[in-house]
């Protein structure tokens, strides 16, 4: 027979105080295996209280309550197409953030959770290691033009030219401004702009010369403003940052091995070398 | 010669415990109650006053919620996400900031791997904000994640400050993310001072890394752009904050620690604060001892210390009767008088004051007088 | 601070206790006020996370946000908290008293009755504030609708905010600041920020001296803080994991009913000991006796109440963002008088204030020597009565002949210094007075207007007269330099589309 609910709801109390308090005197080994008893008691105490509400309820329907699945439905694309899908439309390399916002905008219902891709790059590289092109694309790195190491955070597309993987200091911008474009003319063939593609859109919107008026609310956004007003700025950077590109591009091919040119090169032979 | 010295007296007084890091924020606590002896050994030693504090049963009673922290990264994320794409529209409405410097370098790597040393760090560092002070054709708009190095009583401090130095027509400003709010043009007066201190510690790193390399250091702007959401919503707004006024005292106090050495002349030799852990690492010191080695160290208690100093619970007991005890306002108020016995005895004439506690003296009297005359004559 | 404010601190160090710094109570404490103690997320601007309210110590309302970055959520704790506040303001709407203006030609009424709401501390009406503007532009219509009372309490919580800075009013009183008015603690003002180590100072559990009883409140395990922040290890080690296990409770009715309860009893153990030193607080300070002109100045909070709640009838708009130049300054204007007023009213009302100003040489008491009451003074068109005195006083004496002093006792009295003599054995001074005004019609002066030899008596140049408005031009007519005519966040307009839009997430 487990604890009564009494006995727990005091040993929990007793516990969230130890562990308060050892918190304070900076023992960390303490607190870790209180907070550990405390998690247990926690559990223990929710058991019983579901058990006490089945033993006093008036028998409910089991069945039916049972049916309802408690998780929302697992998309059926896996993951890295999904990915892929975004970074397609994107046509630049991005982060995470903008991966699962593009891919809930444009793809579907939620699903892509930013947090789900921390393992993908690690994943597809040890893919590709193993059996190399056994996959009509991988997800791989954006590499920096300096030193043509992974750029923090950043996926890209193995088929994409190597030139659209590499990152210079305008390429940022670059890419903001490229995708505010992509995303606008999709948006502008949809049929119906959803709150989370006007959301997008916004977000653009505001943050582009040009591309929203002062006082505008975001459901009055224009695709064609978005275009136009990035595609402006865009004239400003865009010849730098090509040139910038294809000089590291050049240096990659030059330098790198196939693994190195798609997941990124890691200094580690060349320490504290300046690739010139 | 004699800085090595210090570091080796230093190295002793904190015994087998690895130094605690300095960061800008304990940085910035430094110039709080700068004529503490007891926090500038302890900090300079870099010692865990959080644990030493509560291993005397003094512990320090501020954390941080991790709701908080949580809050903060993600809206520096935010306005730096997509190429500080916010961060960019922030400077050009509000600074001027013209549509083709958009430059954006990422200083936290260098090799892409995930530790890397500091010196590796700060010399990138270097490099790319030189190259920006000389003003070469790609000389960069944003640095994200620099890496900087202070000197705190003769010992190099990196600091990994979440900013980004940015320059426009060659002047360098700090950008410090917050994320507390501006609403309707106004903010917690004392957090924008914490995070003017805290801009300030980058300010001064900055100007020293360019100093040291032949640059003017009044290239980096006493300006500091901060950051922070606007009224209850995500969206960043942007204010330059002056922090002259931080700099000189910061300056005044790190210069003070760099004299450390006439401090250490005068304690005991002996004096250290090694916990001598054994091999489970549960301290096998005396906390006695530990006690009688702080207080071999004079403090200057106020109750500003409470809010800034994981030992202040310390000392304050230690300062109990003292009118410093009461806030500064207290004390002089009861002339300047150092003991509260002291004050109350004048106060009640039955202590000839000292020459010069005559004129505190007959204010106390006056004072204890009316005091007990308007009590007297009070309704019950 | 004063001298006999630190004396009383030094005072209070010695004896372990409290000690007061005044003979009355200054402020109003109503016959039912209402407790609000709000507790709001750490790192957020605004986020309110529970409350204890009501009227009654023993039945609390506690409401609860399990999820509070859920912008629902928080409209939804603002409702709860109107279907508290606003009836509890309405019930002050019964009956009215006629008061007589312009000297008496015209009649305007005004409740007889006001609001009371206390909060712990200063932060707790910075809450009140924030949760105010945070509410009152919403829109009950359009897109995010919220309910009704939504922006009528960001209205009212809004007027309180703005009255409780209003020296003297007490329609919204930090509980810390009530107390710390009428008692002196042996710590830091600093330290007195804490209701419970503040209230352990004034009064401490049996057996117990106040700095002992401070030293355990000053532990959050059992004396959390009083708001609205919490202890970050209680939000590391007990709400974050609540707040996670609601969220992951999901749609399962039964999880998530167990995942708030067990939510809602740990917020419920944070603010019950606060709720409690309210009520303790509240009867503290019921017990002092209150202070002569208290009525007077409760009579103005009830005409703030009485005008703010007919401008809400009438359809008032919000509050400005920020009020613009000419507004800003009446308004400055207004609360600089108000502090004077308030301080000299105080000083009136209590000898231990008044001694304060006696110290500075402000103020002098002495006992009167010699009088002449009949005194003519006929060197005029017409014969005046002047009746003269004198009196000797222990007090350091600051003022010089020409002066006009007042007496608390004869408060429509004025006195002239004609001469001040230190007495040559250094026994004191003495001080003779010239008086006008409150002594009746005739040329003799009417029983009791002028003090009598023997007779102990304050004389101050602090002076609770009329003091005139400041003039100001029109807020239309508002010059360039202080930035011309007010825009729209400077003007109580009515909330656009965009406000109702204004993010709050």
């Amino acid at each position: 027979m487990a604890e009564p609910v009494e006995v727990l709801e005091r040993r929990i109390d007793a516990l969230r105080a130890a562990v308060r308090r050892s918190v304070v005197a900076g023992d960390t080994a303490r607190a870790r295996a209180l907070r550990a008893e405390l998690r247990a008691a926690e559990r223990a105490w929710d058991e019983a209280i579901a058990n006490l509400a089945e033993a006093t309820a008036p028998k409910p329907e089991p069945v039916a309550t049972r049916a309802v699945p408690a998780r929302p439905v697992t998309p059926l694309l896996p993951v890295r197409e999904q990915v892929h899908d975004a970074l397609t439309l994107l046509t630049v390399p991005a982060a995470p953030k903008l991966i699962a916002d593009v891919h809930e905008a444009f793809f579907g219902t939620g699903g892509l959770a930013a947090g789900r891709l921390t393992h993908l790059r690690r994943d597809e590289r040890r893919s590709y290691e193993t059996a190399r092109r056994a996959r009509p694309y991988y997800l791989c790195s954006a590499l920096t033009a300096e030193y043509l190491t992974p750029a923090r955070g950043l996926f890209a597309v193995s088929t994409w030219p190597l030139e659209r993987r590499i990152v210079g200091p305008l390429s940022p911008r670059v890419h903001f401004l490229t995708a505010a474009v992509r995303i606008a003319e999709r948006a502008a063939r949809l049929p119906r702009v959803s709150a989370a593609v006007t959301r997008l859109l916004w977000r653009f919107a505001t943050n582009i010369p040009g591309a929203a008026a002062p006082g505008q609310l975001p459901a009055t956004v224009d695709t064609r403003v978005i275009i136009e007003a990035a595609g402006d700025e865009l004239e400003v950077h865009i010849e730098a940052d090509r040139a910038q590109r294809a000089a590291a591009a050049d240096r990659a091919r030059r330098q790198l091995d196939d693994v190195a040119q798609l997941f990124g090169h890691t200094l580690d032979r060349v320490r504290g070398t300046k690739t010139a | 010669m004699t800085s090595m010295n210090t570091a080796e007296r230093l190295a002793a007084i904190r015994g087998g415990a690895k130094p605690k890091r300095h960061n800008a924020r304990t940085i910035a606590a430094l110039t709080r109650n700068p004529g503490c002896a007891r926090r500038a050994v302890l900090d300079c030693a870099g010692i865990d006053k959080q644990r030493l504090a509560a291993y005397v049963d003094f512990p320090a009673r501020f954390g941080q919620s991790q709701f908080a922290i949580a809050r903060g990264n993600a809206f520096e994320a935010q306005v730096k996400a997509d190429g500080a794409a916010e961060l960019l529209t922030l400077l050009r409405e509000r600074l001027g900031l013209s549509i083709p410097e958009v430059a954006y370098d990422d200083l936290a790597s260098v090799t892409g791997r995930e530790q890397e040393s500091p010196e590796v760090r700060y010399a990138r560092t270097r490099t790319l904000l030189i190259r920006a002070a000389t003003g070469a054709g790609d000389a960069g708009t944003l640095f994200d994640h620099p890496l900087l190095r202070i000197n705190v009583a003769g010992q190099p401090v990196y600091l990994e400050p979440d900013l980004i130095a940015f320059q426009a027509g060659g002047r360098f400003h700090v950008v410090e993310i917050k994320s507390f709010a501006i609403v309707d043009g106004q903010a917690d007066a004392g957090k924008v001072s914490s995070a003017a201190i805290q801009s300030a510690v980058y300010v001064l790193a900055m100007r020293e890394l360019l100093a040291e390399a032949g640059f003017d250091p009044e290239i980096v702007s006493h300006d500091v752009v901060l950051v922070c959401p606007r009224d209850f919503s995500n969206r960043p707004t942007a204010v330059l904050v002056d922090v002259r006024k931080q700099l000189a005292v910061l300056r005044r106090q790190l210069g003070r620690m760099t004299r450390i050495d006439e401090l250490l002349a005068a304690l005991p030799p002996d004096l250290s604060f090694d916990l001598a852990p054994d091999a489970a690492g549960v301290p096998t010191r005396d906390p006695a001892a530990i006690v009688t080695a702080l207080r071999a160290i004079d403090a200057r208690y106020t109750p500003d210390c409470l809010a800034v100093c994981e030992l202040a619970y310390f000392c304050r007991h230690e300062a109990r009767g003292c009118t410093a005890a009461l806030g500064p306002a207290t004390r002089e108020a009861l002339g300047g008088i150092d003991r509260v016995e002291t004050a109350l005895a004048l106060a009640h004439d039955v202590l000839p004051p000292a020459e010069e506690q005559a004129e505190a003296a007959a204010l106390l009297q006056a004072a204890a007088r009316l005091r007990a005359e308007a009590l007297a004559g009070a309704p019950a | 601070m004063s001298t006999l404010v630190a004396l009383a601190r030094a005072e209070a160090v010695a004896a372990g206790f409290a000690q007061r710094t005044t003979t009355v109570r200054h402020l109003h404490v109503a016959a039912r006020p209402l407790v609000f103690v709000p507790l709001s997320m750490a790192g957020e601007a605004n986020a309110p996370l529970a409350a204890l309210v009501g009227t009654d110590p023993a039945a609390p309302r506690l409401l609860v946000v399990p999820q509070p970055r859920n912008r629902d959520q928080r409209f939804r704790f603002a409702a709860e908290l109107a279907e508290v506040l606003l009836p509890y303001l309405d019930s002050f709407r019964g009956v009215a008293e006629a008061v007589p203006v312009n000297r008496g030609k015209e009649i305007r009424h005004r409740y007889v009755d006001a609001p009371q709401v206390l909060v712990p501390n200063p932060a707790g009406i910075q809450f009140t504030r924030l949760l105010g503007r945070s509410t009152r532009f919403r829109r009950t219509d359009g897109d995010y609708p919220v309910h009704p009372s939504v922006p009528l309490l960001g209205r009212w919580l809004t007027f309180l905010a703005d009255r409780a800075e209003h020296p003297g009013s007490c329609l919204l009183l930090a509980m810390t600041e009530a107390l710390t008015l009428h008692w002196a603690t042996g710590q830091s003002p600093l330290e007195d920020n804490h209701l419970a180590a503040l209230l352990a100072w004034i009064d401490p559990p049996d057996g117990l001296t106040g700095a002992e009883a401070a030293a355990r409140a000053e532990d959050p395990l059992t004396w959390p803080p009083a708001g609205p922040l919490t202890d970050p290890t209680f939000d590391n080690e007990v709400l974050a994991p609540l707040i996670a296990a609601y969220a992951e409770a999901g749609d399962d009715p039964g999880r998530q009913a167990r995942a708030r309860e067990a939510l809602a009893e740990a917020l419920r153990g944070q603010l019950a000991p606060t709720w409690r030193l309210m009520w303790r607080g509240l009867a503290l300070l019921r017990d002092l006796p209150p202070g002569a002109r208290v009525a007077q100045r409760w009579a103005e909070d009830r005409d703030a109440f009485t005008g703010f709640a007919s401008y809400l009838d009438e359809g008032g708009h919000p509050q400005p963002r920020r009020d613009g130049a000419v507004v800003a300054a009446q308004r400055l204007h207004r609360l600089e008088r108000a502090l004077q007023s308030y301080a000299v009213q105080r000083a009136y009302d209590d000898p231990l204030v008044m001694a304060d100003y006696r110290l500075t040489g402000e103020a002098f008491v002495g006992e009167v020597t010699l009088a002449d009451p009949n005194r003519i003074d006929d060197s005029g068109r017409r014969r005046v009565l002047r009746p003269r005195i004198m009196l000797r006083t222990t007090d350091p004496v600051q003022v010089t002949p020409g002066t006009a002093v007042y007496s608390p006792d004869r408060p429509q009295q004025k006195a002239r210094v004609v001469l001040v003599t230190p007495r040559p054995d250094g026994t004191g001074t003495d001080v003779v007075l010239e008086l006008t005004g409150g002594l009746g019609r005739a040329l003799t002066p009417a029983p009791g207007s002028v003090p009598e030899v023997g007779e102990r008596v304050c004389y101050t140049t602090l002076s609770d007269g009329f003091m005139p408005p400041g003039e100001f031009p029109a807020r239309e007519e508002t010059p360039w330099t202080h930035g011309g005519p007010p825009t729209a966040d400077e003007e109580a307009v009515e909330p656009t589309a965009e406000d109702a839009l204004e993010e709050w997430e």
